[in-house]
C-alpha cells in the first residue's frame, strides 16, 4: 500500500460524490421536478402560454415564495416558524389600514416593522427563553392572528383597500416580463445578497452544529434571533404581494401559507434539521407547487378527486425531496 | 506571577465533583502538559479556561490581569483558543468557512470571501504536509475529510486566531504519525513565537517529547506540577494514579485449543474490511489490535449486523448466521458493547432498570405484557454481578459514574445469556477500579464458555486479557499473535507494519 | 448534621423536585385557572363546570394520546395528520352507519381499518423511506383531505347513530358524561401500554437513544411503523367520540386538533426530543387547554382578544417547563 499514490483520484471521486450528495442533488431534484411540471403544463394546459396565465402564476407564487424564503432562513438555523403565515396576515392588515392615514410608503414601512417585530418576539422566545420552536411559534400564531382580527375585524363595512396603482402595477408587465416575475427575481437577488453576509454564514454554522458554533465563538443566541427577524421581514414582503394581488386584506388569509412554505423548502432541498440547503431551491419548490396547482386546474379532473390528486402529487414531491435531504446522518 | 494563572477552581456536575480547588500556572513560550487519568478533571479545567463550562468558582489571571470568562466569545477576547476532543467543525461548511468561522473578514456585515480564503490558505499552509500531496482542501466541505484531516483543520482553526494561549485537548488522538509530526512542528514554532500551548494528553511519549512542564490532576485536585526534564515516566504515572497500581489482567491463559468454535467467520468484507477470516472458541478471548481505526470497530459492528456486510459467511455455534440487523444478531446469541457509550450504549434519559432490561424484554414478558417483578429481579441480579453502585434502579442512568454507566451497558447483555460477546473498547474513559471489575467479568464470562472478541485502544489491556490477538491494518488482518508472541513489542511492530525485531 | 436534619433536607429536596415535575406543575396551573375563573365568574370552579370541561377535553385527550406515543418515540417524531385522520373517521362512521345503530359496529371497524392504513402510510414513509416525520405527516394531511373529498363527495352524509351519541353524551352518576368514562378507560389503557408492555419500553428506548435501542436488538423500522399506526388509531377513536358529540360529520370537524394536540403533549411534560414523559401529563395538559378555552369564553372577551390571550397563556405554560438545555453547562 502506498498512500501517496491513490489520494488524488480518491479525493476526486470523493469530491464528486459529495458534490452530488451534499450540495447539489437536492437542488437537482427540485429542478427536475420543475422541468417535469413545466413540461406537463405545456403539454396538457392549452392556455398555459397565454400572457394572462403566466402573469397570474407569477402573481400567485410571490406571497408563497417570499414567506418560504423567510422560513428557509429560519429552518437553516435549525428553527421553524409555524406563525409565519399569521405574521404575513398581521402585517397585511396593518399596512392596508395605514395606507389611508399615512400614505403608501410609510404604511409599508410600518408593515415591514410589524413583521420584523413579530419575528423578534419569536426569536426571543426560542433563543432566550429557549422554548421549542414548534410549540412556541404555534402559540404566537394565536397572538398574531388575534392582533390581526383586532386591527381589522372581519366584516368591516368600509374595508380599507390598496391604491389601484399597486393592484394594477402588480398585474402589469415591463419589457414583456410580468412585474410579478421581476419581483420573484428581486426575492432571489435578496437571497443572494443575504447569502454573502456573515450572518447567513453563521446561520448555516448554527444549523449545522449549534454546540460547535458556540464553542467557536459564534453568537448563537443573536444569530437565532436574527433568523426569526429576517423571516418575519420576508413575511411582511409577502403581505405586500398578498395586498397587491387581491387589493384588500383578509384577517384570515395567510394562515395556510405556513405549512405550504415548509413544503416548498423541503421540495427545494433544504434540510429540516438545519445547516444545509438554500432559498434558491425554495423558490423552485414554490414554483413546483404553483405549477402543480395550475396543472390540476388544466386537467379538469372530476372535482371530487382533484384534491386527492393534489395531495398525492405534493406528497410525492415531498417524498422525493425529503429522501435526499434525510440521507445524511443515516448509515 | 505566571502568565496564565487559574486558582481555586471548583466545579460540580450535579452530585459529581469534577474539580476541587484545582489550579494551573503556565508561562509564555512554553508547552505545558496537562495530565491525569480519565475523569481527573482535565477536560473540565480546559473548558473553564475556554468558557464552555461555567465554573462554580474560579480565579483566572492572564498576563497579570484578572480575566472574567463567561463564554467562548470572552475567551477569544482574552487570546485563548482551543482544540477539543469533540470536534467543533461544521460538516457542511467548507474548510475555509470553518477556519474563519466567527472571525470572518466582513465589511458592513458582508463577507470578504477572497480575504477569508487567503487567510485560510495561509494558516492551513503551515500544515500542508498533513494532507495528501500537500494540497490544501480549502473548498471541500469538512465532512468529506478523513478524521485525521479534520483534526488537523481543527488545530489550524485554533492557530488561525493567533492566540496567546492555545489549548490542544487530546488533539493528536486521531492523527497518523506523519500528521502528528506536522502538528508538533507548528506547536514548536508557536512556542518559539511566545505562545503558551497547553497540551492535555494521555500519551506520555508525546508529553515528554513536546512539553517543558506539566500539571498533574487526580480526582479533580492538583496532584503536582513538574518539570519534565527532571521527572521520570514512572514518577509521572505515580502522580496520576496515586497509590492505585495498574491492573494486570494477565494470568488466565486457559488452554482452549480443544473447545469448540462458537464464532466462525470467513471471507467477510464490508466497505472498509477485506478478507476477514477468524474463529473464536468457547472460553477464548480474541483481541483485535493495531493502530486506532484500522477496522476493528467496523468488524464488531459488521458481525452484529449494524454495518452492511458485502460478502462472507459467519457461523454461531455451527449455525450459519449473517445478521442483517442487530435484532437478528441478538436472537442468534451475540452481544455488542459499542465503542461510544453515550451515543450507542445508553438510553441517557431513562432509568437504570430500563437500560439493563432493554435487550431481554422478551424473556420477561408474555404476549408483550411485562412482568415488572421478574424484570426488577433480573436487573438487580445483573447489577449485583457487576457490582454496579446505584441508589435505586429507578434513578436515571446518567446519575451513575462513567464506570458504572459502562457496567450497565455490559450488564444488559448478561441478561440475554449470549454465546458471543463483542467488546468495542469497553474500558475507554472509566476509572481504574471499574476497569478491574470489568476485567474480572470478562474472565468470568470465558469461564462460562462465552466467546469474546475484544477491541481495545489500550495495548496493555489487550495483551493482558487476550489469548490471541489479530492485528489490523487498513481493513485487513495482517498478523496473528499467539502464545509467546503476545508481547508489546510484537504488537507494536505488527501494528506499524515494520519487520519484527 | 443529625439524622432529623438530614431527613428534613431530603424532604425539602423531594418537595422541590415534585414541584418541578411537569404533571404536578400542570395540575397546579389547572387549579390556578379554576381559581381565577371562579373569581371572574362565580361558579366556574363548580363540579358541574369541571365535568363539562372534562367532557370536551376527552376528544383532545384521546387524539393527543397517539401524538404522545409518536413524540415519545423520538427522532423528531411528530404527527401533523392526527386532526385530519380524526375528521376522516367522523366522516366514515357517519356515512357507513347512516345513523343506524345496527350499522355502528361495522362503521367503527371500517373507520379503524381505513385510518390504520393511513397511519401505516405515515409509518412506512418515515421508517422505510426515511422522510422526516414533519414532512411526511404534513403531506399526508393533503392526501387525507383528498380522500375525504372522494369518499364523501364533498358533502359528508349521514349522522351519528343514536347509540354512539348516547355513549358519548349520556349522563351517568354525578352528571358525568359518557365521554369522560371512555376517556378514563383510554387513559388507563394508554398508561399501561407505555409502562407495562414491551411495546411501551421500546417506544421509550427508541426515543431516548435510537442508535442504542437498535444496537440492543430493537427493530427500529417495524416499531416506528407501529407508532404511527397507533397514533392514527387513537385519532380515529377521537374522531368517533367527536362525532357522537357533534351529531353530524363535516369535512373539517376535527382539523383543529392538528397542532393543539402537540401543545397538550408538551404542556404535559413530554419533551419533543423524545424518551421523556408519559400520557398522564398529556391528559392533564388536555384538561388545562380546555379549561383555558372555557375560561376565555366565560370572561366574554371578544374573539380577537381571546386569541391573543390564548396565545400568551400558551407561551406562559410552555415557558414553565417546555424549556431546552442551555448551551453553556
Amino acid at each position: 500500500m502506498s498512500p501517496e499514490q491513490t489520494p488524488s483520484t480518491l479525493q476526486l471521486v470523493r469530491d464528486a460524490r459529495s458534490w452530488l450528495l451534499r450540495g447539489r442533488l437536492p437542488v437537482a431534484t427540485a429542478v427536475a421536478l420543475l422541468m417535469v411540471t413545466l413540461v406537463a403544463n405545456l403539454l396538457i394546459a392549452e392556455n398555459f402560454l397565454t400572457a394572462f396565465n403566466i402573469r397570474s402564476i407569477f402573481a400567485n407564487v410571490i406571497p408563497l415564495a417570499a414567506v418560504a424564503v423567510g422560513q428557509t432562513v429560519i429552518v437553516l438555523g435549525r428553527g421553524i416558524d409555524l406563525s409565519i403565515g399569521t405574521i404575513a396576515t398581521l402585517s397585511s392588515v396593518v399596512t392596508v389600514s395605514l395606507v389611508e392615514p399615512l400614505g403608501l410608503l410609510p404604511a409599508m414601512l410600518v408593515g415591514l416593522g410589524s413583521g420584523a417585530a413579530c419575528g423578534l418576539v419569536n426569536g426571543l422566545l426560542v433563543a432566550v427563553v429557549r422554548l421549542q420552536p414548534i410549540v412556541a411559534t404555534f402559540a404566537t400564531s394565536f397572538v398574531w392572528s388575534g392582533l390581526a382580527l383586532y386591527v381589522l375585524p372581519p366584516g368591516t363595512a368600509a374595508a380599507p383597500r390598496m391604491p389601484d396603482v399597486v393592484v394594477q402595477g402588480y398585474r402589469n408587465s415591463i419589457l414583456g416580463v410580468p412585474n410579478a416575475a421581476w419581483l420573484l427575481l428581486l426575492i432571489a437577488l435578496s437571497w443572494l445578497v443575504l447569502k454573502r453576509t456573515a450572518l447567513l454564514r453563521h446561520v448555516y454554522a448554527v444549523g449545522g452544529d449549534e454546540q460547535a458554533s458556540y464553542a467557536t465563538g459564534v453568537r448563537v443566541v443573536r444569530v437565532q434571533i436574527m433568523t426569526y427577524v429576517v423571516g418575519g421581514t420576508y413575511a411582511a414582503f409577502a403581505s405586500f404581494a398578498m395586498l397587491a394581488n387581491s387589493g384588500s386584506a383578509d384577517a384570515l388569509a395567510g394562515g395556510n401559507l405556513t405549512l405550504v412554505s415548509i413544503a416548498a423548502l423541503v421540495i427545494g432541498g433544504t434540510r429540516l434539521s438545519g445547516g444545509a440547503g438554500g432559498a434558491g431551491g425554495t423558490i423552485i419548490g414554490g414554483m413546483v407547487l404553483q405549477l402543480l396547482t395550475s396543472l390540476l386546474v388544466a386537467l379538469r379532473p372530476p372535482t371530487d378527486i382533484r384534491q386527492l390528486i393534489d395531495g398525492l402529487l405534493v406528497i410525492f414531491a415531498l417524498a422525493l425531496a425529503g429522501l435526499w435531504s434525510s440521507r445524511r446522518g443515516g448509515r | 506571577m505566571a502568565f496564565l494563572a487559574m486558582r481555586g477552581v471548583d466545579k460540580r456536575f450535579g452530585g459529581v465533583i469534577a474539580l476541587r480547588d484545582a489550579s494551573l500556572h503556565a508561562e509564555r513560550g512554553e508547552v505545558h502538559g496537562l495530565l491525569g487519568a480519565n475523569g481527573s478533571g482535565k477536560s473540565t479545567l480546559n473548558k473553564i479556561l475556554t468558557g464552555v463550562v461555567a465554573p462554580d468558582r474560579v480565579d483566572i489571571t492572564i498576563d497579570g490581569r484578572p480575566a472574567a470568562i463567561s463564554g467562548p466569545h470572552d475567551a477569544h477576547g482574552h487570546g485563548v483558543a482551543a482544540v477539543y476532543q469533540e470536534l467543533s467543525l461544521i460538516p457542511d461548511l467548507s474548510v475555509t468557512a470553518n477556519l474563519v468561522l466567527a472571525s470572518e473578514d466582513a465589511r458592513l456585515g458582508f463577507l470578504r470571501r477572497r480575504a477569508d480564503r487567503e487567510r485560510a490558505a495561509e494558516v492551513l499552509g503551515r500544515f500542508a504536509a498533513a494532507f495528501p500531496g500537500g494540497n490544501l482542501p480549502l473548498d471541500v466541505p469538512i465532512g468529506n475529510l478523513s478524521p485525521g484531516e479534520q483534526q488537523v483543520v481543527e488545530i489550524a482553526k485554533a492557530v488561525a486566531r493567533r492566540p496567546n494561549i492555545l489549548v490542544l485537548d487530546e488533539a493528536t488522538a486521531s492523527l497518523y504519525s506523519a500528521q502528528v509530526e506536522v502538528v508538533f512542528e507548528v506547536v514548536r514554532e508557536l512556542k518559539a513565537a511566545g505562545t503558551l500551548v497547553i497540551f492535555p494528553s494521555h500519551r506520555l511519549g508525546e508529553i515528554f517529547e513536546l512539553c517543558d512542564r506539566a500539571t498533574v490532576l487526580r480526582n479533580g485536585e492538583l496532584a503536582g506540577e513538574v518539570t519534565l526534564a527532571d521527572t521520570s515516566e514512572s514518577e509521572l504515572v505515580e502522580l496520576m494514579v496515586g497509590s492505585l497500581a495498574r491492573p494486570a489482567g494477565r494470568g488466565h491463559q486457559v488452554a482452549t485449543q480443544e473447545r469448540a468454535a462458537r464464532l466462525e467467520v470467513s471471507g467477510l468484507a464490508t466497505d472498509r474490511l477485506r478478507d476477514i477470516d477468524l474463529s473464536v472458541r468457547a472460553g477464548e478471548v480474541v483481541g483485535l489490535g493495531g493502530l486506532a481505526g484500522q477496522g476493528q470497530s467496523e468488524l464488531l459492528n459488521a458481525l452484529f449486523g449494524s454495518t452492511r456486510v458485502r460478502q462472507g459467511t459467519m457461523e454461531v455455534d455451527g449455525r450459519p448466521e449473517l445478521p442483517r440487523h442487530p435484532k437478528r444478531a441478538v436472537t442468534a446469541g451475540l452481544a455488542l458493547v459499542p465503542g461510544d457509550r453515550t451515543r450507542e450504549g445508553l438510553l441517557p434519559v431513562r432509568p437504570i432498570l430500563e437500560n439493563l432490561t432493554v435487550p431481554s424484554l422478551r424473556r420477561r414478558s408474555r404476549f408483550g405484557v411485562l412482568s415488572h417483578e421478574r424484570e426488577r429481579e433480573a436487573a438487580r441480579s445483573a447489577a449485583e454481578q457487576l457490582q454496579i453502585k446505584y441508589g435505586s434502579l429507578d434513578d436515571g442512568v446518567m446519575t451513575l459514574s462513567g464506570g458504572n454507566q459502562q457496567k450497565v451497558v455490559v450488564g444488559k447483555w448478561l441478561l440475554t445469556e449470549p454465546s458471543v460477546v463483542l467488546l468495542d473498547d469497553p474500558t475507554k474513559g472509566i476509572d481504574v477500579r471499574a476497569k478491574q471489575e470489568l476485567y474480572e467479568l470478562i474472565t468470568a464470562l470465558t469461564t462460562d464458555g462465552v466467546a469474546v472478541l475484544l477491541n481495545s485502544s489500550d495495548d496493555d489491556e489487550l495483551l493482558g486479557l487476550s489469548h490471541r490477538i489479530l492485528v489490523f491494518f487498513e481493513g485487513r488482518i495482517v498478523a496473528e499473535l499467539t502464545g509467546d508472541g503476545l508481547t508489546a513489542e510484537r504488537l507494536v511492530a505488527a501494528a506499524l507494519q515494520v519487520a519484527s525485531a | 448534621m443529625n439524622t432529623a436534619q438530614l431527613r428534613e433536607r431530603m424532604q425539602a429536596v423531594e418537595a422541590r423536585d415534585l414541584l418541578r415535575h411537569p404533571v404536578v406543575l400542570s395540575l397546579l396551573v389547572l387549579v390556578a385557572l379554576f381559581a381565577a375563573g371562579n373569581v371572574a365568574a362565580p361558579g366556574f370552579a363548580s363540579f358541574g363546570s369541571l365535568t363539562n370541561v372534562l367532557r370536551i377535553a376527552a376528544f383532545l385527550g384521546v387524539i393527543a394520546a397517539g401524538q404522545t406515543i409518536v413524540i415519545l418515540g423520538g427522532g423528531e417524531g411528530i404527527d401533523l395528520s392526527v386532526g385530519k385522520i380524526a375528521t376522516f373517521s367522523t366522516v366514515i362512521v357517519a356515512q357507513v352507519s347512516q345513523g343506524q345503530d345496527e350499522r355502528l359496529l361495522l362503521a367503527i371497524v371500517t373507520a379503524f381499518a381505513y385510518c390504520g392504513l393511513i397511519g401505516l402510510g405515515n409509518g412506512i414513509g418515515v421508517a422505510y423511506l426515511r422522510i422526516p416525520p414533519l414532512v411526511m405527516t404534513l403531506g399526508m394531511v393533503g392526501v387525507v383531505t383528498g380522500i375525504i373529498r372522494v369518499y364523501s363527495g364533498g358533502q359528508p352524509e349521514g349522522r351519528a347513530p343514536a347509540m354512539l351519541s348516547a355513549l358519548v353524551n349520556g349522563t351517568t352518576v354525578g352528571g358525568i358524561r359518557g365521554s369522560v368514562w371512555i376517556w378514563l378507560v383510554v387513559a388507563v389503557f394508554t398508561i399501561w401500554l407505555l409502562r407495562g408492555t414491551t411495546f411501551g419500553r421500546r417506544v421509550y428506548a427508541l426515543g431516548a437513544n435510537r442508535r442504542a435501542a437498535e444496537l440492543s436488538g430493537i427493530n427500529l423500522q417495524r416499531n416506528l411503523v407501529l407508532l404511527y399506526v397507533a397514533s392514527s388509531l387513537y385519532a380515529a377513536l377521537g374522531g368517533m367520540l367527536l362525532l357522537g358529540f357533534a351529531g353530524a360529520a363535516s369535512i373539517n370537524l376535527a382539523d383543529q386538533y392538528q397542532l393543539i394536540s402537540i401543545a397538550a403533549v408538551v404542556i404535559g411534560g413530554t419533551t419533543l426530543a423524545g424518551g421523556v414523559g408519559g400520557y398522564l401529563g398529556t391528559a392533564v395538559g388536555a384538561v388545562v387547554l380546555q379549561t383555558m378555552r372555557n375560561l376565555l369564553i366565560v370572561l366574554d372577551i371578544p374573539a380577537a382578544g381571546r386569541q391573543v390571550v390564548n396565545g400568551i397563556i400558551l407561551i406562559v405554560l410552555l415557558s414553565l417547563y417546555g424549556r431546552q438545555r442551555r448551551l453553556r453547562q
